[in-house]
């Protein structure tokens, strides 16, 4: 298997509607998800196809800009303008979408997207230590299964939602094995190398191909660190990343670090190992729709408050990965990630004395250079320290 | 002799150090060609110092153009520069304001001069030398005016914007309110002062203070920025502008 991903974001949707509209044709129905929140297990029961439709691009956000404001997140502005402005091969294949409220700007786009695509935005609470809040929120879940229901034209049973549980666990477990094999120092893989085949794969159509894939990769990952063969010869500092998440099309500040003599061993936040090591228990005589809301109201996205536990798992993380510094990135005008990156700060420099990053910037290549000084900088604390 | 080369969005400084003293130094724009800016301000440098360039050791490159300066041993960013700088005209500092043309930042500096943390302005041009740029233009004034002028003030204006692109038209519209240029320049600094200050409050001021890079020469921001944070920044007896060349000559001469 080789770690390098030759082809653009673009080329992976590509490939993947052709292989889409093939399985359409056969009956397979296709689901939109945008984030962490959702609760892929509803779209397994029903058997259809889990499709991440997050725009990760510049191209789109000036299409997106003719209806939303500048001053939005690249997130919000890039799905957005991916979905309306037919560029986008994997969009118009979605049956339905589901969405959640993480934000204020989704919330909103959302509303507008909601006029192309049938939708259904899941009304998360935000202070989910609150037993009301699990209450909401499995409520939520039923009428996302519901809107499933009618959408597919299907029945969602509770043997379904068992079978999606341990659908979603076996590769939740997979994907946590293949981040934990970075534990290794030195890591038998770059970190840009890494989310740009975890990009690749998490495109798919038939699951257990794709479980057996991910497998393959794991065991690949493994003799590799069996056999001694590393990323790099020569010691590099080990950078944790939190915070937004890169993926293929958005990662030039991972590209950065690893340029500057860093690599990238562990992600937290958006995409990170905390949104995957976090499995679904399922008691004999639970109802499926409780075990999997309680699961997704954990996940420690800054939009949730006072979100305690990302810190737990930040101090976790790195004192496990044996972390040198922290990046820290923030989608421009992402106000949660950015406000909460200020306890980051107090967690990773106060609290553990390490050299500190917090990013903010957009999809553009336009501070690339702006943004090497800040890296570079980063790097010369680290290797003062070493 | 070592020397350290800082090539800036718009000025490129030069430094020539002897074993422990400054030889001469040089600061011109940056132009269009990083690299020839360079050369020249180097070579003016030689010739100011008396020396040929074969009797440089060792060089240092920083700034944003330092990718471009193939002469030099090597490139360290002006982050860690402007900490060993200031650490060498002065040990007890330990935080560094650097305003420079495009960028503005705030460095922790430790005992031995290393920088151990830093932030910077994001993705905009407000705080930085080129709002104060927009505004001399503005005024029609010499931007080196800009700071004397603002001492004249007996009222300064209340100004809340502090964008780059924007500022143009504010200090039109007060013009045309008939408000004094004095007053204008004053309210800038002001608002110039909050932006920044409320940045440097960000990483926490401890320790020693200094303001350096070309818009440190600016003595009414300076008093502003002193106003604001109710704090003093240690006098300098060297160029605050040439504080990031003279911090990369320090790190040619500590290179093994």
């Amino acid at each position: 298997m080789t770690f390098k991903v030759n082809q653009t974001i673009q080329d992976v949707h590509t490939n993947l509607a052709l292989s889409l509209e093939m399985a359409k044709d056969e009956g397979t129905k296709v689901v939109g998800c945008l984030c962490s929140y959702s609760p892929t297990e509803l779209i397994l029961a029903a058997g259809a196809v889990p499709v991440g439709l997050c725009g990760s691009t510049q191209d789109p956000i000036a299409k997106a800009e003719e209806i939303l404001s500048p001053d939005q997140c690249p997130k919000v502005k890039a799905t957005f303008g991916r979905a309306i402005s037919g560029t986008c091969p994997l969009f118009p294949l979605a049956d339905c979408i589901i969405a959640e409220t993480t934000c204020d700007g989704r919330k909103k786009m959302y509303e507008l997207l909601a006029r192309h695509v049938p939708l259904q935005v899941m009304d998360l609470p935000q202070k989910p230590d609150r037993t009301a809040a699990l209450a909401h929120w499995i409520a939520e879940v039923r009428d996302a299964k519901a809107f499933l229901e009618a959408q597919l034209g299907v029945t969602i049973t509770d043997d379904d939602l068992r079978r999606g549980i341990e659908m979603g666990n076996r590769q939740r477990q997979l994907i946590t094995e293949l981040y934990y094999l970075r534990q290794h120092d030195p890591s038998p893989i770059m970190g840009l190398d890494f989310i740009n085949i975890m990009t690749q794969l998490r495109y798919y159509v038939d699951f257990e191909r794709y479980i057996r894939t991910l497998a393959e990769f794991r065991d690949e990952l493994a003799q590799r660190v069996q056999d001694r063969q590393f990323a790099y010869p020569d010691p590099r500092p080990r950078i944790l990343w939190t915070g937004l998440g890169n993926s293929l099309g958005c990662s030039k500040l991972l590209e950065l670090i690893e340029d500057s003599g860093g690599v990238v061993v562990c992600q937290e936040g958006c995409g990170g190992v905390t949104r995957t090591e976090d499995q679904i228990t399922l008691a004999d005589d639970e109802d499926p729709i409780v075990a999997i809301a309680r699961r997704y109201l954990r996940v420690t996205c800054a939009c949730m408050t006072p979100n305690g536990q990302r810190f737990e798992d930040l101090e976790r993380l790195i004192d496990e990965f044996r972390i040198d510094g922290v990046v820290d990135l923030a989608w421009q005008f992402c106000q949660p990630f950015e406000i909460e990156s200020y306890r980051v700060r107090e967690l990773v420099k106060g609290k553990l004395g390490l050299p500190f990053l917090h990013v903010v910037t957009d999809y553009s290549q336009s501070d690339t250079e702006q943004l090497r000084v800040r890296v570079e900088g980063f790097m010369e604390q680290i290797a003062v320290r070493n | 002799m070592f020397a350290g080369i800082d090539v800036g969005s718009r000025t490129t400084k030069v430094v020539l150090m002897g074993d422990q003293q400054i030889i001469a130094s040089g600061v011109i724009q940056t132009g269009t060609s990083p690299a020839g800016a360079a050369e020249t301000v180097l070579h003016r440098a030689c010739e100011q110092a008396g020396c040929p360039r074969k009797d440089i050791r060792r060089m240092v490159g920083t700034g944003y153009g330092r990718v471009s300066l193939a002469f030099v041993d090597k490139t360290i960013t002006e982050l860690t520069c402007h900490a060993k700088g200031c650490h060498f005209i002065n040990s007890a500092v330990r935080t560094v304001l650097d305003i420079g043309g495009q960028d503005s930042k705030v460095i922790r500096v430790d005992d031995d001069g290393n920088m151990t943390d830093f932030i910077m302005n994001d993705k905009c041009a407000a705080g930085t030398g080129r709002f104060l740029e927009v505004v001399a233009q503005a005024l029609e004034i010499d931007l080196d005016a800009l700071g004397k002028l603002s001492l004249e003030a007996d009222r300064p204006c209340k100004i809340n914007s502090t964008c780059s692109v924007f500022a143009e038209s504010e200090v039109v519209s007060l013009l045309a309110k008939g408000e004094d240029c004095a007053n204008i320049v004053a309210g800038i600094n002001r608002s110039f002062a909050t932006r920044i200050g409320n940045m440097v409050k960000r990483l926490g001021v401890s320790g020693e203070m200094v303001f350096v890079g070309g818009v440190a020469k600016n003595h009414g921001l300076v008093s502003a920025l002193s106003d604001y944070m109710q704090t003093h920044f240690l006098g300098l007896d060297v160029d605050p502008q040439i504080m990031g060349a003279l911090g990369a000559a320090v790190m040619a001469q500590q290179l093994a």
